[in-house]
């Protein structure tokens, strides 16, 4: 997320902020709000928000929480997701599905691979399935943070020399680790 | 008059130490704020912190409550008396027999820790499948990105990433996220061909020696490459 932001900042990457128009909101995985706070002093809410911000009109955004301090698990942390324990993980994730569906927001934006699929596939599979307990109102979808601003970026090809060095260069990789790609 | 409960101090697996559970006064602020009461019958936090300091430390091992929590912190966060609840807890997994951690996350540290990954990819095929994805990428048709090609063992890049094994196993184009951010940001970055796995299950299991050695693994392939940035990209 320091990474993001930096390239951002610095201008590294170009964003266009007006490539979605839906309502946005953001969750904040257990590990950098409270965990992140108490182990290093430090939390990523405001970045999390911050970078968000840069792929969407401000208009568009949508808060889920009083504070990302006291964010609510997804409901799958901790290994959950792994576990064997289905329903109890989603009964959990109901307080997620209140909070996605009072924010009002179409997409959920997530900077973690476990709070993404609970969302997406666990949390949303029983939404669309219509469950009793599981109406996340106006949401649509899902997506990592790093998926957002992989797709609101602006770039330009890399010029012909650039694009020679690194052919030489991956050629060399693939003779080295023995990699013969079928004939592009 | 005999003591209801004898409280043995020594030999715990739970150590009963004041920010442990030790001066707890049961005000509830853990278990009332925590989405996972009522999740597992008998149990929450508060009541899990009280058998704990009461001796019966092997009832919560024995609970699906440990568990079920998933260790996000609120509880030890809010808690005015500045218990480690989620320690506590985190606590109560590693005093699980290891071939009773429910799921697959023991077994895929096993094989993480024998294979380099917690899924058991094997090194031939991950290098294939990014030689792959790079030519796909290059020639995508909404977002072409001529000249890119995934690094690997690359010595001397600025970054170097770890990978959750998910993705290449079962969702490989959700890497190329990232890969389309370093090629607009024009990264010198790489990916280590061996133990190439970003996601600790020790750290959920409760398994701390298999915990560090994942992480030390981590750290030895930024010192092989002499990569001076190590990102978990996510």
């Amino acid at each position: 997320m320091d990474l993001l932001e930096d390239y951002i900042k610095s201008g590294r990457i170009k964003l266009n902020k007006h490539k979605y128009h839906e309502t946005v909101t953001v969750h904040d995985p257990c590990n950098y709000v409270r965990k992140s706070q108490m182990a290093f002093g430090d939390h990523t809410g405001e970045k999390t928000r911050w970078i968000t911000k840069q792929c969407f009109d401000e208009s568009l955004y949508r808060e889920m929480c009083d504070d990302p301090m006291n964010n609510f698990c997804c409901g799958a942390g901790g290994g959950a997701w792994a576990m064997p324990y289905d329903e109890e993980r989603l009964a959990y994730g109901k307080v997620k599905v209140d909070q996605i569906r009072d924010s009002g927001a179409e997409i959920v934006v997530a900077p973690c691979h476990n709070c993404r699929d609970q969302i997406m596939k666990g949390l949303a599979g029983e939404f669309k399935k219509g469950r009793e307990g599981f109406d996340m109102g106006n949401y649509t979808e899902t997506l990592y943070l790093w998926e957002l601003v992989a797709n609101c970026l602006e770039y330009e090809p890399w010029s012909e020399e650039e694009q020679a060095a690194a052919r030489a260069a991956r050629d060399a990789q693939f003779e080295r680790d023995g990699i013969e790609l079928e004939e592009e | 008059m005999e003591a209801a409960i004898e409280v043995n101090r020594k030999n715990r697996k739970i150590p009963v130490i004041p920010e442990m559970a030790d001066r707890c006064y049961t005000c509830g602020t853990c278990g009332g704020g925590c989405p996972a009461t009522g999740l597992v019958p008998g149990w929450d936090a508060r009541k899990a912190i009280r058998a704990i300091v009461f001796g019966m430390e092997q009832e919560v091992v024995d609970s699906k409550w440990p568990w079920v929590c998933t260790l996000c912190g609120r509880c030890q966060y809010q808690c005015p008396m500045g218990i480690q609840l989620m320690r506590t807890f985190r606590a109560c997994r590693t005093a699980r027999e290891r071939d009773l951690v429910p799921g697959p996350i023991h077994k895929g540290t096993m094989m993480n820790l024998e294979r380099g990954n917690n899924l058991g990819i094997p090194k031939d095929d991950f290098l294939f499948l990014l030689a792959d994805l790079g030519v796909e990428m290059e020639n995508d048709e909404e977002q072409p990105t001529p000249g890119f090609y995934v690094p690997v063992d690359k010595e001397g890049a600025n970054i170097i990433t770890t990978i959750n094994s998910k993705e290449p196993f079962g969702e490989p184009d959700d890497m190329k996220f990232w890969w389309r951010i370093f090629y607009a940001a024009k990264e010198d970055w790489t990916v280590s061909s061996v133990n190439l796995e970003g996601v600790n299950w020790g750290l959920f299991s409760g398994d701390d020696p298999r915990m560090k050695e994942q992480v030390g693994r981590v750290i030895e392939n930024a010192r092989r490459l002499k990569c001076k940035t190590i990102l978990y990209p996510e």
